[in-house]
């Protein structure tokens, strides 16, 4: 949509009977009783989800918690390159790389831990990945905990999900 | 014997009429709850649960009441402690008071003596009422003052310079009423309401007193603190005005004031109007239409039909309150003032002025 | 002195430049990878190919010599679709493992890539040629055969530099490899100057191996404080840990290498570390605030003076410390305690290891500066008499150990002290012993000048501020001097150096501007 000019209407001058206030204050009882009844006796117009029972169906791009990815032997397919590590603004991602027993792999991620406490859920760190070892397609959100400790998820975590 | 029978009816009466204010507060929070929620096409309260019933959120007022009960009774260091724990009461207490005078069915007769449906059946009553709720700005300021903080403070300040203005316009939107009426016994007002004007309309304060009633009306939100007149509180911008500083049950009493407040407030609409306990047509032996049909009921039916009545009213009035909370925004401080002293005072004025010219003109009135 | 044109620039140049040095001096770079400016010119990897007029053909500017009129095209397209094809060429059986090679961020591939490639590959995975990866070579160096582009800058520095030459080219064509000869590793003292040649992830150090990615480092410009040869490095550090170190050229000491044990060094800045004051009163230790930790030294330094007469204090520097610092510690003792005890031992712990190249025996990086500074190494021993005589009440120790001095010995000979403070930087025997142990900053965490077993004065930057609590000498001198009532007024490593500069012979004239970043021979005999 091109960008115009829209035309704000101003406040005009009210007239007579609206001064008086008292037509307007019935009219607006009129609205808000319209709506209660509305609601009543249509309760399932009503925009509420009622979360816990009722989840919102999030869109297949949402960015949602992290999740690690496996190989199909079950290592995970991070290498440990701190790419997202690099890429990520909030500097949320901690990375501690170790020699893997297999050569083949040669490096792998001993630490990984993510911040959702400090994790902005850009989706850099997903588009930085150069082995898709991390996704943001678990379609939730971060959930409550008691503690800040419990907020940081760790590899084991984030290979769960 | 009649000195206790006197003493017994006395306490029956102060018991079922307290009993029947306090329990309407629930039921009243439970309506603004569930009203507003759907006014705004919201759901409103519906988890509380008792063996899994939830009854449209019935039980979120008695959950809400048991967590303020058991919460930390806390006085802020530093609040002057004795106004600090008395203003809650004083909020209450005049609130449930003023409820005293007001009749809620015709006098009965019980054991060949009759008692009036009221506690107390005052030849002042009108001016018991203004003397009484005068005091419930006490209960307010003290809030404010005592709790030593800038928020409370502003909103007592608020609610004393709002109080005292409306109070004015209160006292003189009825006194065209009394002229009316020639009685300040809410009894006899209540009976005067009967009547029918020219054969058709029944006598009620709203027809003969219209302008009366409407000035009333606003008086009384603005006395009940209520949206559009919440300035004390005005949570948008004094955080919660002069009960800030309150938690736990001290805060409650305080919300329950406001409910009473508004029982009393309907209840007053209710009498002083829309005839009280009076239902159009209905004599004591059952209704008699103007045209002349008439339907014989027997004399208990009446009697519940009226008090029916008077609480079906009342529950209007008092939704009403609510109703309006969630359709009108909050006034602007200036324009509270504006509207009290250069709008209701005025009119009030004239109402009184034009209702003694009619009754003048007309000779003395109906 | 020829004269040719690169580019459309003038330039004169010494007779036997390169084209390839010749445009470095002008600013112009020419991409190349087995060229070195150390290292003999082999001329193999084809990067530097330029256009010279009248020559049919491309040619290497590593390897062309610059005469009278050439004229010189870098910029061309003929020169960046040849550079390009070589590029290509090197990348056919790379395995493109930049996610888990050390080299990337510093990669010559990676680095040449991004101005000359910037193409798919035209080559298929599958059809790559696997090499072996992961191989373990000796000394510092893990080899992936895979990722090297055969240089020969590894076999060139072996052959011409250690003389070892461990490594050579084996087999043919694409499957061409560098590697060890069967059963013989990497022998000699100067492995990680190879990660640092290979200028891909084929040679990776072993002790830096997945510790931290190049591009969260930075780095300072820092002396080795290994040994006395003073070698300059760059020091390689993310926040306050510091990581590697890298040498930095300078051909009058080091040329661009420096030897294995010296990479280690930086651990001595990580681990072990005091990192705040601590007091030990009537038998426990303490951590206290830096106020309160020097007044507590010098309030006893104070009270032996007064008690026993300057004679019972004893301080004794360290060759571990800049000539800064050794210059207050000297002055310290001198003029404010006057106390003729002072001295120092170039005697060091540590294995005694030396050679004919880079690697000192002497394992103080500033012995020499103690000795211009006029510190006596005699009186150390004198020291030692005194406090074994019990004659010395009062002992101000810099440095983490007391000479070779094994632990016991070092123990038993501060438990005769009534009073020690130290100053010093990691935990040790004296540290163990001390009555105030005051925090000094490592050699990344301060500024200051060493100078090396030729006397040459050599300057190291701050890198970042000391860890901890610690504090620089410096720092630590003039609060203990001021609290003695010194009224020094000494701010940072310069007006110190220029106080030195002023007074001592050796380094008449001298400023950290004349010294620049390669340093400066100290006039005076010695």
């Amino acid at each position: 949509m091109a960008i115009g000019v829209k035309k704000v209407a101003r406040p005009r001058q009210m007239s007579g009977g609206e001064t008086l206030y008292l037509l307007e204050i019935l009219r607006g009882l009129g609205v808000t009783m319209g709506h209660l009844v509305r609601n009543v006796f249509r309760q399932e117009n009503i925009a509420t989800i009622e979360y816990p029972e009722v989840r919102r169906v999030m869109p297949p791009r949402f960015r949602g918690l992290h999740r690690l990815m496996r190989r199909p032997d079950g290592t995970p397919r991070c290498v440990a390159c701190y790419c997202c590590a690099t890429a990520c603004p909030a500097v949320c991602i901690t990375i501690v790389a170790g020699e893997s027993p297999d050569p083949a792999v040669e490096k792998y991620p001993v630490r990984f831990d993510i911040d959702m406490l400090r994790c902005v859920f850009c989706g850099h760190c997903v588009e930085a990945c150069p082995c898709d070892a991390i996704r943001m397609d678990t379609g939730w959100f971060t959930p409550p905990e008691h503690t800040r400790e419990k907020l940081i998820y760790t590899i084991d975590m984030l290979l769960e999900k | 014997m009649s000195g206790l029978f006197d003493l017994v009816v006395s306490v029956v009466r102060v018991a079922v009429m307290l009993a029947f204010t306090l329990s309407l507060v629930p039921i009243l929070v439970w309506a603004e709850r569930k009203g507003a929620a759907y006014i705004q096409d919201r759901r409103g309260p519906n988890r509380a649960k008792i063996l899994g019933l939830t009854l449209g959120g019935l039980f979120h007022p008695l959950a809400d009441a048991l967590k303020l009960l058991f919460k930390e009774d806390f006085i802020p260091d530093g609040a002057h402690r004795l106004f600090y724990q008395m203003a809650p009461m004083f909020a209450l207490a005049p609130a449930l008071m003023t409820f005293a005078v007001v009749p809620v069915g015709p006098p009965v007769v019980i054991a060949g003596r009759e008692v009036a449906l009221q506690v107390a059946d005052l030849n002042v009553g009108i001016l018991y009422i203004f003397a009484i709720s005068g005091l419930a700005v006490y209960g307010v300021i003290l809030a404010g003052w005592a709790s030593n903080s800038k928020y409370p403070l502003l909103g007592g300040l608020r609610s004393s310079a709002q109080m005292i203005s409306y109070e004015v316009s209160l006292g003189l939107s009825i006194i065209g009423l009394v002229m009316v009426f020639r009685s300040v016994r809410l009894s006899e007002i209540v009976a005067s309401q009967g009547t029918l004007l020219w054969g058709i309309v029944p006598k009620w304060g709203v027809f003969v007193q219209p302008l009366g009633f409407l000035l009333f009306l606003v008086a009384v939100y603005a006395e009940a603190n209520r949206t559009p007149f919440d300035l004390p509180e005005g949570e948008s911008e004094i955080v919660a005005g002069f009960h800030t500083e309150y938690g736990s049950f001290k805060f409650s009493i305080f919300f329950m004031a406001e409910y009473v407040h508004m029982v009393v407030g309907s209840a007053l609409i209710a009498t002083l109007f829309f005839g009280g306990w009076q239902v159009p047509y209905l004599a004591d032996s059952g209704f008699v239409l103007p045209g002349g049909a008439a339907l014989g009921l027997p004399g208990p039916l009446v009697l519940l039909l009226r008090i029916g009545a008077f609480v079906g009213k009342l529950l209007f009035f008092a939704w009403l309150f609510i109703w309006v909370r969630w359709t009108i925004p909050r006034f602007r401080y200036d324009q509270v003032m504006r509207l009290g002293w250069k709008v209701l005072l005025p009119l009030s004025l004239a109402n009184i002025f034009v209702t003694g010219l009619v009754l003048l003109l007309i000779g003395g009135g109906a | 002195m020829p004269n040719f044109t690169l580019n459309g620039i003038s330039v004169d140049v010494p007779e036997g430049t390169t084209v390839l040095q010749a445009a470095k001096t002008v600013g112009i770079e020419i991409p190349h990878y087995c060229y070195h400016p150390n290292l003999s010119i082999a001329g193999n990897c084809r990067m530097c190919l330029v256009e010279v007029e009248k020559f049919p053909k491309l040619q290497i500017a590593c390897n062309t010599v610059v005469t009278e009129g050439m004229v010189v095209k870098s910029d061309t397209e003929k020169v960046r679709q040849a550079v390009t094809g070589v590029l290509e060429l090197m990348l056919i059986n790379h395995p493109v493992d930049c996610p888990i090679c050390d080299q990337a961020g510093e990669c010559g591939l990676q680095i040449y890539y991004m101005k000359y490639g910037l193409h798919k590959s035209r080559f298929a995975f599958e059809d790559k040629v696997h090499k072996k990866k992961v191989q373990d070579i000796g000394g510092q160096i893990v080899l992936d055969a895979e990722r090297c582009i055969l240089c020969s800058r590894c076999i060139r520095f072996l052959q011409e530099v250690t003389g070892t030459s461990e490594l050579e080219f084996f087999r043919r064509g694409d499957h061409s490899e560098i590697s060890i000869f069967p059963g013989r590793p990497l022998d000699n003292q100067y492995t990680g100057n190879l990660a640092d040649i290979c200028p891909v992830g084929a040679l990776t150090s072993k002790d830096f191996r997945f510790k931290c990615r190049v591009w969260f480092l930075r780095g300072t410009r820092s002396i080795c404080p290994g040994c006395a040869n003073g070698c300059n490095v760059e020091a390689h550090f993310k926040e306050d840990i510091v990581y590697r170190l890298k040498p930095r050229r300078n051909d009058d000491v080091n040329r661009t290498w420096m030897c294995d044990p010296g990479r280690l060094e930086y651990k001595k800045a990580n681990e072990a570390r005091l990192l705040t004051p601590v007091v030990r009163e009537n038998g426990g230790l303490k951590a206290e605030a830096w106020e309160a930790a020097l007044s507590f030294a010098a309030f006893r330094l104070w009270e032996t003076v007064e008690a026993h007469g300057a004679a019972s204090v004893a301080v004794i520097a360290s060759p571990a410390f800049s000539n800064e610092e050794l210059y207050l510690a000297r002055k310290l003792a001198e003029e404010v305690l006057r106390t003729p005890n002072v001295g120092f031992s170039p005697r060091s712990s540590g294995n005694g290891l030396s050679d004919d190249f880079l690697i000192k025996a002497d394992k103080n990086p500033n012995t020499r500066g103690a000795q211009l500074l006029g510190i006596s190494e005699e009186k150390f021993d004198d020291i030692v008499r005194k406090i074994e005589g019990g004659e010395v009440k009062a002992l101000l120790v810099f440095g983490n150990e007391l000479a070779d001095f094994p632990g016991e010995r070092t123990a038993e000979l501060l438990s005769r002290v009534p009073f020690v403070a130290q100053v010093g930087t990691n935990e040790g025997a004296v540290s163990l012993a001390a009555h105030a142990v005051l925090p000094s900053a490592s050699f990344v965490e301060r500024g200051g000048t060493f100078t090396n077993h030729a006397g040459r004065v050599q300057r190291f930057w701050m890198g970042f501020p000391p860890r901890g609590n610690a504090r620089g000498g410096i720092e630590i001198l003039v609060g203990l001097a001021n609290r003695l009532g010194a009224g020094w007024t000494f701010a940072g490593e310069a007006s110190v150096f220029r106080a030195i500069a002023r007074s001592e012979a050796p380094f008449a004239g001298m400023s950290y501007e004349s010294l620049g970043e390669l340093g400066q021979i100290a006039g005076g005999k010695g």
